[in-house]
């Protein structure tokens, strides 16, 4: 089952049209932009997601604002990196590079899009068995689905084994 | 992700019902405020908690809209 089918036409596309255009003028052009088009859903097996382990993936562009580097936001073709923080980091310790969203409310209340204390309490409540330790975070403006096929897919799927997850949340931006 | 029951959520139906996830929930909030309101935890805990649901059936799951405006 593939994440994005046809995988090669869309690349091909996406180069001859929002790249070009790119390296044209300087600027993007969401007019041409091929969005994915799948046409099936992934199978998978449901868990019982109180005996389970859960990741937190949010796109958000959160890091840690004292010791991790901002993600490039500016940057028309995305960042395609990533960063790890705890579970529990208070939200206080956190910055958000994104430039593709309005901050106002994930300034006013950060668990818009960052439901840190929310998954705990559910956690406690028994809803959830446990939270992996370690949250993925990327910065979701990510036009180029090659590059996230490649860099960051696997990179989810390394912390989600090397933390021994059943299920994870993505939480988009 | 194999072997990793996923679900999301979000208010971006285009690209929910384009990419096909496994699990998708489709909230009519707004960008930036995915899982609804500032200061509105009862709304939050109600949106993250449809999305969790999805976690207990087998996927695909047909996709979700939570129409939190109504």
């Amino acid at each position: 089952m593939d994440i994005l089918e046809n995988r090669a036409e869309w690349e091909a596309t996406f180069k001859e049209n929002f790249v070009a255009y790119f390296d044209e003028t300087g600027e993007t052009n969401f007019k041409v932009y091929n969005r994915a088009k799948n046409k099936t859903q992934p199978l998978g097996k449901a868990v019982d997601l109180s005996q389970s382990k859960l990741l937190l993936v949010t796109s958000a562009g959160g890091y840690l604002k004292e010791s991790q580097e901002p993600f490039d936001a500016p940057n028309l073709l995305g960042d395609y990196s990533h960063r790890l923080f705890p579970i529990d980091t208070p939200f206080e310790d956190l910055a958000y590079a994104h430039d593709h969203y309005d901050h106002q409310y994930i300034d006013a209340d950060p668990q818009v899009l960052v439901p840190l204390k929310h998954l705990a309490d559910m956690v406690d409540e028994g809803y959830i068995g446990e939270l992996a330790p370690t949250v993925f975070s990327y910065s979701g403006y990510t036009p180029d689905l090659a590059r996230v096929l490649d860099e960051l897919v696997p990179a989810v799927i390394e912390q989600a084994k090397s933390q021994n997850v059943q299920a994870a949340l993505l939480v988009p931006s | 992700m194999e072997g990793i029951a996923t679900a999301t959520a979000s208010w971006n139906g285009g690209y929910v019902r384009a990419s096909l996830p496994p699990r998708g929930v489709i909230v009519r909030t707004d960008r930036g405020q995915t899982l609804g309101e500032p200061n509105n935890p009862e709304q939050q805990r109600r949106i993250l908690k449809t999305t969790l649901d999805l976690l207990a059936q087998d996927a695909p799951v047909d996709i979700v809209v939570l129409d939190e405006r109504d």
